[in-house]
This record gives structure tokens, C-alpha cells and sequence, in this order.
């Protein structure tokens, strides 16, 4: 397998699940893995655990495994695979400026607001489903809730204690 | 906007966990309640539009955001902001494969960063409901949405579009509701 190909698959997978990683892993796993041998499921869910451990947007796994078949090019690439597809926001865009003020346009904006908050609660339900397992991550999650909402202290604070009395519960238990 | 303050404000929204909620959080904080640069029905139809285009959401949202504070150079400034964090680290643990597979560090995650970054992302979703939430065709809707997500697995953008184009037909301005 060349980087070209690598890159064409990233691509075109990225565009078929719309960048939905738990959807796009599938795919890799049918044509790294099971198709061409080059990688093994291991080194996939690590690419993809190293993902979600770390900062930021969970599509880094792509430079995860770009790395792991052609290092530091490889990452580099296949990062700006699943950058640049972000530039169609551009045109969607103007074209919507253009028509915001029509009556239809209005009800269309309301619309997509009333669905994607249902959806970001939705996303919210699923990745609890797959990260709360625990009682000690349920007891975190609850006193980070508090902390942000009721609390309301700052994002660094919300993070820190909670994982510090998760820290000291798992050594206690 | 300079290009630096808008490297800096993803720069900072590129450090959250939890992916792409875990930095709609952030970012929601930064340009909608704190520097009140969007507002937050502009903020949330910027996220629908982001999440109809064929690629990470926020990548999308970095573009449409990072271009109306600075036009072509703001989403270059955007983008490497939103994923240099990500990118440094992940490349970082990839290297080091060999060293930290099987540490107990490794493990203790689940019960620290992971859950606590999730109820960021909570909090920012009960925050970025609050304008839905007192008009009553927004929120049938984002019901709706949400069982079409989570129980049916309906792709994200058919939900959209479809909620949109309810929406269109039977709903008018925000004033007439």
C-alpha cells in the first residue's frame, strides 16, 4: 500500500460516514485489517483510544495510523485529509446568507436548531453509554456535572478535582 | 479580528477533551457567552450547517467560524489553532506505543479526565438548549431528533435536512411563535 492510497481511503471514507469516527472505524478495520494486513485491530483501537485520551478533535486517530505505516508524512497527510473537506463549509455558508431573511429560510433555521440540540444530546447519551462502565467514572462524571452547572467553576477546575477524588477512590478501592 | 487572537481562541477550544462536544463546549464559552463575537442562535446554526458538511464537525465549524473573524487567513489560523493540540499529542502516543501499553496510567483514565470531560460536553448541550428551549416547535424537534439518533441511528444530516425542511413548511420568523 502506497501513502496515495492511504490517503485516498481516508478521504473517501471521511466523506461517506461524515467524519463520524465510530462509524469510519468499521471501514478501516475491512480494508487495513481484514483486506490488506498492513495493520492489526490493535494498533486500530489504539490509534482510535489514543484519539479520544487526547485533546481535541476525535478524528486525530487518522494521523494516528498514518504515522504508525508512514511516519511523520504519513500523519501529516492524512490530518489534512479530514481538514480540507472543511472548506465546503464556505459556499454552505454564503449560499444560506443569501437566503436567511426569506420566510422559508427562517422556519428552515429554526428547524435545524430544535434537531441539533436534540442531536448534541443524543451524542451526549452515547458517549456516556460507552465511557460511564464504572461505579468510580459514574461518581466523577456526577461531581463534574455539579461542579460546571450548579458550581460553575472554571473548565481546568472542572476537570482537575473530580479526577483527583477519582485518583484517590480507585486507590482507596 | 488579529490572526493570533483567532489562532489562540482554537488554540485554547483544540485543548478541551472529549472531541468534537468537548470543544463545542469551549469554543461556545469563548466566541458566544464570554466575547459575545456570535450569537448563540448564529453559534447553533453554524454547528447545524458544520455538521451537514462531509467531515469532522468542528473541522467544518473552525472554517465557517475562523472565516467571518478573518476571512481566508482566519481559517487557516482556525484550523491549525483547533488541531495542533490533537495532532502533537496523538503523533506523541503513537510514538511511545511500545513504552505505554499495559501502564497502569494507562487504565486510570476512565475513572478521572474521561468522565470528567464528559460533563463538560453535558453542561455545554442542557447551555446551548436553553435558547431552543422556550419555544415549543424547537423543542418537539430536538426530541424528535434526539429518539431518531439514538434509537433509530438515522444519519445526522437526514435528520437536519428534514428537520429544516419541517421547519420551513410549517413554521415562520421566531417573532410570530
Amino acid at each position: 500500500m502506497t501513502l496515495g492510497q492511504l490517503v485516498g481511503l481516508v478521504l473517501l471514507f471521511n466523506a461517506m460516514t461524515f467524519g463520524n469516527g465510530p462509524v469510519m472505524i468499521p471501514l478501516l478495520r475491512e480494508s487495513l485489517v481484514s483486506g490488506r494486513g498492513v495493520l492489526t485491530t490493535d494498533e486500530l483501537l489504539y490509534a482510535f483510544t489514543v484519539a479520544r485520551i487526547t485533546p481535541g478533535p476525535a478524528n486525530s486517530y487518522v494521523a494516528s495510523i498514518g504515522y504508525m505505516l508512514f511516519g511523520l508524512p504519513g500523519a501529516a497527510l492524512c490530518a489534512l485529509a479530514v481538514v480540507v473537506p472543511g472548506y465546503l463549509m464556505l459556499p454552505l455558508q454564503y449560499g444560506y446568507g443569501l437566503l436567511r431573511s426569506a420566510r422559508a429560510v427562517s422556519g428552515f433555521t429554526r428547524g435545524l436548531i430544535g434537531a441539533s440540540v436534540g442531536l448534541i444530546f443524543a451524542a451526549s447519551i452515547e458517549m456516556a453509554r460507552g465511557s460511564l462502565t464504572t461505579p468510580g467514572s459514574w461518581i466523577v462524571f456526577v461531581l463534574a456535572i455539579v461542579a460546571a452547572t450548579v458550581l460553575r467553576w472554571n473548565t481546568l477546575l472542572v476537570l482537575l478535582v473530580p479526577s483527583a477524588i477519582g485518583l484517590m477512590l480507585s486507590a482507596l478501592l | 479580528m488579529s490572526l493570533g487572537r483567532i489562532f489562540w481562541i482554537f488554540f485554547r477550544a483544540g485543548l478541551a477533551f472529549g472531541g468534537g462536544l468537548g470543544i463545542l463546549a469551549v469554543l461556545e464559552r469563548q466566541v458566544v457567552t464570554r466575547r459575545h463575537i456570535v450569537t448563540r442562535e448564529e453559534f447553533l446554526t453554524t454547528y447545524a450547517l458544520g455538521r451537514i458538511v462531509p467531515t469532522g464537525t468542528m473541522t467544518a465549524v473552525a472554517v465557517g467560524i475562523g472565516h467571518r473573524l478573518g476571512g481566508f487567513g482566519g481559517t487557516v489560523a482556525a484550523l491549525l489553532g483547533l488541531t495542533l493540540p490533537a495532532f502533537v499529542s496523538t503523533v506523541g502516543l503513537t510514538a511511545a506505543y511500545r513504552q505505554l501499553q499495559d501502564t497502569r496510567g494507562f487504565a486510570l483514565l476512565s475513572v478521572t479526565l474521561l468522565p470528567a470531560a464528559l460533563s463538560l460536553v453535558v453542561a455545554a448541550a442542557v447551555n446551548l438548549a436553553r435558547s431552543a428551549i422556550d419555544r415549543r416547535p424547537e423543542m418537539v424537534l430536538a426530541v424528535a431528533a434526539l429518539i431518531a439518533s439514538l434509537l433509530f441511528h438515522v444519519n445526522p444530516a437526514i435528520i437536519l435536512l428534514a428537520s429544516g425542511l419541517g421547519g420551513a413548511l410549517l413554521l415562520g420568523p421566531p417573532t410570530s411563535a
